[in-house]
């Protein structure tokens, strides 16, 4: 490539850029970037065909383990508002993006960074973040989207930061949000009858993320495969869990997809628990594309095995 | 020409005095953050009135004081149970359990106000255990051989947000001088970085390891095998450390290119000699473009060029003796570098496997003064490539195994050759605690006048206090 064209090249690409840079976000739709497929959903649900909604999960992740890939990076570099679960459950990628991002409107308490767990009393704050507990969230447990009834808090704050960002449209949101939510508590009661026979089960799960989805379901959390937040589970720390289960008469194991099989499977067997994976957040097993379609999946999945060994 | 660089400095002046202003002062952050108690205080008294209320409710749920015993005609048939004694006993203790931890909460919001301020601090400690075969002066290492223990770091890190506009963090590192054991402290990062700027722009100022390649700029402690490659030793020196400022540039297109550019002073080691007084061309220049693929989901590959300029290196290194008796004196130093990085890292199961393959391979193109061993000189420029390539496997959460290859020509003659050969194994005992056992075995041809070296390598690294995941380890 001669020197002429290279300059050619780079003012054209330049040129690109700066119209595609500078072109005002809400002469067109409201960018929304969310950390997690659940926010997504009801990002969607709330902003209708006013936001154009990107996750940085697919549903299959951790949600400590989502990539830090320079792709979303210009997706994030465009966002009017990016919203995160929060009480720290973004900490191992989120940070970095944002300073990657160069965006002022999404850095950290910017108008356009949304918490969604503002307002949300959370389970399990820790005494102390030292490190000999693990990987702990020092907000407490982040993993409340799994309640149904904590969810409506962050259907609320997406709600408040779309009308704040785009007050025109509030009549519309409202509308959505109403229709959604009449939705969700439509379900939520029907889950509550449902998941009437879980009430008291014991289970245990891979990684502390049920405790919510357990204090809503009137289940109880046995443990976990983890010896901590984030540490793999010992020897000692497996068998002294599959001893406890048996006295226990524990009868279920939860697998969340995104961690190998082969010890949750060890303990059910050796136990004799029905093993069930069930997803963190929406896309995280098949079907379960929407935030409603995961707890059918889940409660439907837990109740079924709970029967199935009667 | 001299009225370029100046021009360039007011031009950059004005267009940062428009980006918004550094102006929010300590009595703005006192100010927020009383506000913020006060609306924690009046939380706790919405509750404690709550809790009266309720308390009141249940007094006036007491059973009525006994009456005279009516004729057992006269007496209706009672409507329900009446709240028994005990299950008010429950009820108000419930309620004082209410009380207790509401007090709990109020008392947990009063923090001492020194505290509040700190910066987010963690300390990284390294020490390597090694036997080397072959003698210090055999290998060319900075350390001995036998057996050694070396504390290479106790890296004090500090970071926090300097105003609305800005973060800034520094790295105080103290390793232990290889002849006397002493480990001394000296600042090895401290810096200013920009978190408003306009136009994708993002500017760091201060000490800092410039961005250069890939791991140039990563910490000992950070790289995925034990020591710093040696294309990186013998061309950067080590680190590639500066004092000076970078401006990093991510085009706004869909897909992401972005831009670095650096001047400093200083580039690695060793540093500038500037005696006196140091012209334009004695600084350091440096930038790096990079761009990055999905090629799937699961699998990406992120590839860069960069580059290092010194035009004047005002007797870098001071004057080199060379086998044949010949001497020389860095003049201009020059260096391209090429980064490649393919990496498999499921979106599913990454925390329990992945697969890395990194590689970086360098051109040195330095000026050099040359003094014949007869007396005579000239002065050339000496060419010099170099690289290392390393496939890394993690199969479990808490082991990855891995293979490292090198291969150097020494900057000053090329006909001067190392190879070298690195397997490994990690075991992360957590995310802060971290042993590898590595095997290198080095192999130089006869120019060099150095040893084949076997050695055998434990590192072990941990971590306490705060420990951010940055953007190098992505």
């Amino acid at each position: 490539m001669t020197a002429k064209r290279f300059r050619l090249l780079v003012i054209g690409l330049l040129a690109g850029g700066v119209w595609w840079g500078t072109t005002p976000a809400q002469a067109a739709k409201i960018r929304i970037v969310t950390t997690f497929t659940d926010l997504a959903d009801f990002a969607r649900a709330l902003g209708g065909d006013k936001v154009e909604v990107n996750s940085l999960a697919t549903g299959v992740e951790d949600s400590h383990g989502v990539p830090m890939k320079p792709s979303y990076v210009p997706m994030m570099n465009r966002a009017d508002l990016l919203i995160l679960v929060g009480l720290g459950c973004e900490h191992a990628f989120l940070p970095a993006l944002i300073e990657a991002s160069k965006n002022p409107r999404i850095q950290t308490d910017r108008p356009g960074y949304i918490d969604a767990s503002k307002g949300i009393i959370p389970l399990g704050v820790p005494k102390t973040t030292d490190h000999y507990a693990g990987d702990v969230h020092p907000y407490g447990n982040p993993h409340y989207m799994l309640d149904p009834v904590r969810a409506k808090t962050a259907i609320q704050n997406i709600y408040n930061a779309l009308v704040e960002f785009a007050p025109q449209f509030q009549g519309e949101f409202k509308r959505n949000r109403d229709a959604y939510l009449g939705t969700l508590d439509a379900k939520i009661a029907g889950w509550k009858q449902e998941a009437k026979s879980l009430a008291g089960v014991k289970f245990i799960t891979y990684h502390e993320e049920f405790e919510y989805f357990a204090k809503s379901f009137g289940m109880e959390v046995f443990g976990t495969v983890e010896l901590r937040p984030g540490i793999d589970p010992s020897p000692r720390h497996i068998e002294e869990l599959i001893a406890g289960m048996k006295a226990e008469h524990v009868p279920i194991v939860v697998r969340e997809p995104q961690f190998p099989e082969r010890v949750p499977k060890r303990i059910a067997e050796e136990t004799g628990a029905t093993l069930v994976t069930l997803p963190i957040m929406p896309g995280g097993v098949p079907n379960t594309e929407t935030y409603i379609k995961m707890l059918d999946y889940s409660i439907h999945t837990l109740v079924t095995a709970v029967q199935n060994r009667k | 020409m001299k009225r370029v660089p100046v021009s360039i400095l007011i031009f950059g002046v004005s267009v940062l005095s428009t980006a918004p202003g550094f102006a929010q002062t300590l009595e703005d952050r006192i100010k927020i953050l009383e506000d913020a108690l006060k609306k924690q205080e009046e939380t706790i008294r919405e509750q404690k009135a709550l809790i009266e209320e309720l308390k009141t409710e249940m007094k006036q749920m007491q059973p009525p004081a006994p009456q005279a015993a009516a004729p057992p005609s006269e007496i209706p048939p009672p409507a329900g149970p009446a709240p028994t004694a005990s299950a008010l006993d429950q009820m108000q203790e419930k309620v004082q359990q209410l009380e207790d931890k509401v007090g709990e909460v109020v008392e947990a919001q009063k923090k001492d106000v020194v505290g509040i301020f700190n910066p987010a601090i963690g300390l990284v400690t390294e020490t390597i255990f090694s036997y080397r075969s072959k003698g210090q002066q055999q290998t060319g290492s900075d350390r001995l051989g036998g057996w050694d223990v070396n504390l290479r770091t106790a890296e004090l890190n500090l970071a926090g947000s300097v105003d609305p506009y800005a973060r800034a963090y520094a790295v105080i590192n103290a390793s232990a001088d290889a002849a006397t054991g002493e480990a001394t402290a000296s600042v090895e990062e401290a810096a200013i970085q920009t978190t408003s700027l306009p136009w994708n722009l993002t500017l760091k100022a201060g000490r800092f390891f410039g961005e250069f390649g890939r791991l140039a700029y990563i910490h000992d402690h950070e790289l995925p095998f034990v020591n710093r490659p040696l294309v990186l030793d013998e061309y950067i020196g080590g680190e590639s450390r500066t004092d000076g400022a970078q401006l990093n540039y991510l085009f706004p297109i869909p897909h992401y290119v972005s831009l670095t550019a650096g001047v400093g002073d200083g580039f690695g080691s060793p540093q500038n000699n500037p005696g006196n007084f140091r012209g334009f061309g004695g600084l350091n220049f440096w930038g790096r473009a990079s761009t990055y693929f999905d090629l799937t989901p699961d699998v990406s590959f992120e590839p860069g060029v960069s580059f290092l300029w010194n035009p004047t290196t005002l007797d870098r290194g001071g004057v080199l003796v060379q086998p044949d008796g010949s001497t020389l004196t860095e003049r201009e130093r020059r260096l391209l570098g090429t980064d490649l990085y393919l990496r498999y890292y499921p979106l599913r199961n990454n925390q329990f496997q992945s697969l890395t393959w990194g590689t970086e391979f360098l051109y040195s193109d330095n000026l050099y003064d040359v003094t014949a061993p007869d007396g005579s000189m000239s002065r050339n420029f000496i060419g010099s490539y170099g690289l290392y390539s390393y496939l890394a496997y993690k199969f479990h959460r808490q082991w990855t195994a891995g293979f490292l290859f090198q291969w150097l020509q020494n900057a000053q003659n090329k006909h001067d050759q190392t190879f070298s050969y690195s397997p490994y194994i990690t075991w992360a005992l957590s995310h802060w605690n971290q042993l590898r056992l590595q095997y290198t075995y080095t192999t130089h041809n006869a120019v060099s006048g150095l040893r084949d070296d076997n050695a055998v390598y434990l590192q072990w690294a941990w971590i306490i206090g705060s420990h951010a995941h940055g953007w190098q380890e992505r």
